[in-house]
């Protein structure tokens, strides 16, 4: 009988957070911060994003040495190239205050080996690369990245020798990251099509290394923790 | 007692068609440091709000760009956006900020970026 009572397994349709997301929405269209159409076109537009443009900023710039000084001086200004306007996109016109306008493009030299971090929270050059993938997002990362880096690289897969610099960029303030990786070996004579296929988004994130034949990213492996908690 | 008159827009007015931090260009004055400076972070307390990591806290770093002017985020937090100041891209050895960082990786570096409030010379 008892088995014939079990109850319907349970389904958090809606997480804690998304209520809290929906209440605080509701209060500040309430309040008239913005409306209810304006949001219906923010999350329209924020579904428009991916990481194709700062791909294609990276191909242009391995082909072009001028667009690689500019993308490198003014990031904001070399997106325009590649159709993402920092400044004027909608809805709010002038950044909202997790997109601020100031895009950094790291260049990447066979000694220096930059990767991306927010270890307050995740910011994420979100126009030129879409939402962030869930892994930039866990503490996992940010508490480990800036750490132990070197690890957390290989964990991904990317092996660097004792003689590479790795910097690890911790986004805290109102400068976004993308990064410009070296132009891989056996790519010679590419155009521009087909090097942009191979920056993936972890290759501007800077957890892996473009790679010719490789155009997917890989799954994130998640591992326990061999390292103790304290410092 | 009247209530007060609140401008909820005044950032949305100053910022739109020029983009946040580009703003508030040119309104921090003269900047403190500039680039190759070698700076500490100070260890101020942070009652509120603060966007200065723990782990730069009194460490040691160097100067690599003045990136742009802003409010401090410890001001900016609370919509005062009076005190504009300069923001610097710092560069922290690895080893000074976690001293059994190992030796065989000693050029290894972390870059974060300060309001000029929390850094003082070296």
């Amino acid at each position: 009988m008892a088995e014939k009572h079990k109850p319907a397994p349970m389904v958090d349709e809606v997480s804690e957070f998304e209520v809290l997301e929906i209440a605080v929405r509701e209060l500040a269209i309430e309040k008239g911060l913005f409306s209810a159409e304006d949001h219906q076109r923010w999350t329209e537009y924020m579904h428009t994003l991916g990481p194709l443009p700062a791909a294609r900023l990276v191909a242009k710039a391995w082909l072009d040495p001028e667009f690689k000084k500019l993308a490198v001086e003014d990031g904001v200004k070399a997106s325009l190239e590649v159709g993402i306007d920092w400044v004027n996109s909608m809805p709010t016109h002038f950044g909202t205050p997790s997109d601020y306008c100031n895009l950094r493009v790291l260049e990447d030299t066979p000694k220096l080996k930059h990767v991306v971090v927010c270890t307050l929270c995740s910011c994420y050059p979100r126009p030129i690369l879409g939402q962030s993938p869930e892994w930039y997002r866990t503490p996992n990362y940010r508490r480990r990245l800036v750490r132990w880096p070197r690890q957390v690289l290989a964990e991904f897969g990317l092996q660097l020798p004792d003689d590479v610099e790795v910097r690890v960029e911790d986004s805290n303030q109102k400068s976004r990251f993308i990064v410009l990786p070296v132009r891989p070996e056996g790519t010679e004579g590419w155009s521009e099509d087909q090097l942009a296929e191979i920056v993936t988004r972890d290759c501007l994130i800077g957890v892996a290394v473009p790679k010719p034949g490789k155009t997917a990213n890989d799954p994130r492996p998640v591992r326990p923790a061999v390292n103790p908690y304290h410092h | 007692m009247s209530k007060p008159h609140y401008d909820r827009e005044h950032h949305v007015k100053k910022a739109t068609g020029i983009g946040d931090p580009q703003c508030f260009k040119g309104e921090a004055g003269a900047p403190k440091f500039k680039v190759g400076d070698k700076v500490r972070v100070k260890d101020l307390p942070d009652i509120f709000y603060s966007r200065t990591q723990v782990y730069t806290r009194g460490a040691p770093a160097t100067v690599a760009e003045l990136v742009y002017e802003s409010p401090a985020p410890e001001d900016e937090a609370w919509d005062n956006t009076d005190k504009v100041t300069w923001f610097y891209s710092l560069i922290f050895r690895q080893k000074d900020l976690w001293p059994d960082y190992p030796d065989a990786f000693d050029s290894d570096t972390v870059e974060t970026e300060l309001p000029e409030r929390w850094l003082e010379p070296l």
